[in-house]
């Protein structure tokens, strides 16, 4: 037998809409596609499982009912690169441990519960703590780095490691909309949607529509497409740019999605396929080609397909899509990051965006794979 | 309907039942559509539908390599997701036939997706179903 969920008040669920802000900063899919914050329950149980993997990490606790009958719920946590570097182990939790968890349920009626809060009951001590912050800038800003031929470097120095990660935005909307949303680019309030971008209307609709279902048919969620377009740059798991000087080209490393990759020519190439290999098949990612205008590296992009989200938050494109991106790092710590969305297929006008990265040195990407059917 | 109209469906469902079916996450009406136009005596009960959205227009063409016969005008509203389409026929003698497909999408977070409405012309009407393959 499940337990009632319990908590609805009015303060609860002020308490559940703050701390659903805080962890869908870190979330890999947005929490309320599946979790009901409307519904939440606190449940206590023994653990009898540790899914340690990604793209979320699972715990599975056996939950006594008042009737004695004891039902196995399933309790899904932040991926496991988060969980670590927030303090947790594979280990933290064990198969016997007595915990109490706090958070809402799934809409559709199965025992999940997004695990919000933790509690071991031995101690009394709280053991889920997700917190990912960006690593401290040092007081005194560093030059950016400058390769053999002036320009700066994008990626790492040869011999050490790094990526860009902590995107200062991570859903896409026009420059000075400042609509208000979470971090996966669900609106606060379905009103503003036409405020976001200047659609067409067959794509404020669309757009109105994913909003409306909680991003819950986001097809990098269910079915682990890539984050192409923009969205890779707005990922929580950071990008590495690996500079290629003497084959010209820059090879674009994503973190989130699926592990993916582009690459951006820098030999003066046109946005054409291979006549033998991918000709005018449209992409995922589409075809780059950059050139250096005085320090920013400008990308034009275009060869998309129209299988993916290319924004968090549901924003249409079509195969029309065309970015123009511009890439600049005005010190050691920062990436910035502009980009002109020219789509005359869903959009009225071209409109832009800018936000910023940060660099994580001597590290590499982190390794977090979305897999088909474990989202 | 036509041995070749028949001979091109089956082709047509052939090639569909090996393709995997392709997700379609801009304009809801881009793609292929396979379904039915009930009582149509004249170009037959069964249909397909190619339909493209070029940023201005809704265009494409039914029962493709067969019948051939144009998207004359497409409109899709997104309050209701209600769907229009205007071709223009000929038949067997060369005479105009003037088709109006009234319909709304349903499933429309769903690659096969489907328009379901009627349909209607000088020589007759019913009802209309396909979906996205």
């Amino acid at each position: 037998m499940s337990p009632a969920p319990r908590g609805s008040s009015a303060r609860g669920a002020l308490a559940a809409a703050l701390a659903l802000a805080a962890t869908a900063a870190l979330a890999h899919h947005e929490i309320t596609a599946k979790f009901d914050d409307a519904k939440r329950t606190t449940l206590s149980g023994i653990v009898t499982d540790v899914d340690w993997r990604n793209p979320h990490a699972h715990l599975f606790i056996n939950v006594a009912g008042d009737a004695g009958a004891v039902a196995n719920w399933a309790i899904e946590l932040e991926s496991t690169i988060t969980l670590t570097k927030s303090g947790w182990r594979f280990d933290t939790l064990k198969p016997g441990d007595r915990i109490t968890v706090v958070g809402p349920i799934a809409r559709d009626g199965t025992r999940q519960i997004w695990g919000e809060s933790l509690t071991l009951a031995a101690t009394g001590r709280k053991v889920l703590y997700a917190l990912d912050t960006a690593p401290v800038a040092p007081a005194k800003p560093r030059p950016a780095p400058r390769g053999p031929d002036g320009h700066p470097r994008l990626g790492a120095l040869d011999t050490e490691g790094g990526y860009w990660g902590y995107p200062t935005s991570s859903a896409l909307e026009q420059d000075g909309a400042q609509v208000a949303m979470n971090a996966h680019g669900l609106l606060a309030s379905s009103k503003d949607a036409a405020r976001v971008a200047p659609f067409q209307p067959w794509a404020l609709g669309l757009y109105q529509r994913r909003q409306e279902r909680h991003l819950r048919d986001d097809p990098m969620f269910i079915n682990c497409k890539p984050p192409g377009g923009v969205r890779y740059l707005q990922s929580e798991y950071g990008v590495q740019l690996v500079e290629d000087r003497e084959r010209q080209r820059i090879f674009v490393l994503i973190g989130g999605g699926n592990h993916n990759y582009r690459i951006v020519y820098l030999d003066g190439r046109t946005n054409r396929g291979q006549v033998r290999g991918d000709d005018d098949n449209p992409l995922y990612y589409g075809r780059g080609t950059g050139r250096w205008e005085g320090d920013t590296l400008v990308v034009e992009t275009t060869g998309f397909n129209e299988d993916f989200w290319f924004t968090n938050g549901g924003l249409p494109h079509t195969n029309l899509l065309h970015l123009t991106e511009r890439f600049s790092r005005p010190d050691f710590e920062t990436l910035h990051y502009e980009v002109t969305i020219d789509d005359p297929g869903a959009y009225t006008k071209p409109w832009s965006a800018h936000w910023d990265l940060r660099w994580v040195g001597g590290e590499e990407l982190p390794v977090h794979f979305c897999q088909d059917n474990r989202s | 309907m036509t041995l070749r109209v028949a001979a091109a469906l089956a082709g047509l469902v052939a090639c569909l039942a090996l393709a995997p079916l392709s997700a379609q996450e801009g304009h809801p009406l881009k793609g292929s559509w396979l379904g039915t136009w009930k009582q149509n005596t004249v170009h037959g009960d069964d249909l397909i539908l190619v339909l493209d959205w070029d940023g201005k227009a809704i265009s494409g063409m039914i029962n493709p390599g067969t019948d051939n016969i144009p998207i004359a005008r497409g409109t899709l509203e997104p309050k209701g997701w209600v769907v229009t389409l205007e071709a223009n026929a000929k038949d067997k003698a060369g005479a105009t036939i003037h088709y109006v497909i009234e319909g709304h999408i349903e499933n429309l977070e769903l690659p096969n997706r489907s328009i379901v409405g009627t349909w209607r012309s000088e020589r007759g009407k019913g009802a209309f179903e396909a979906s996205r393959q």
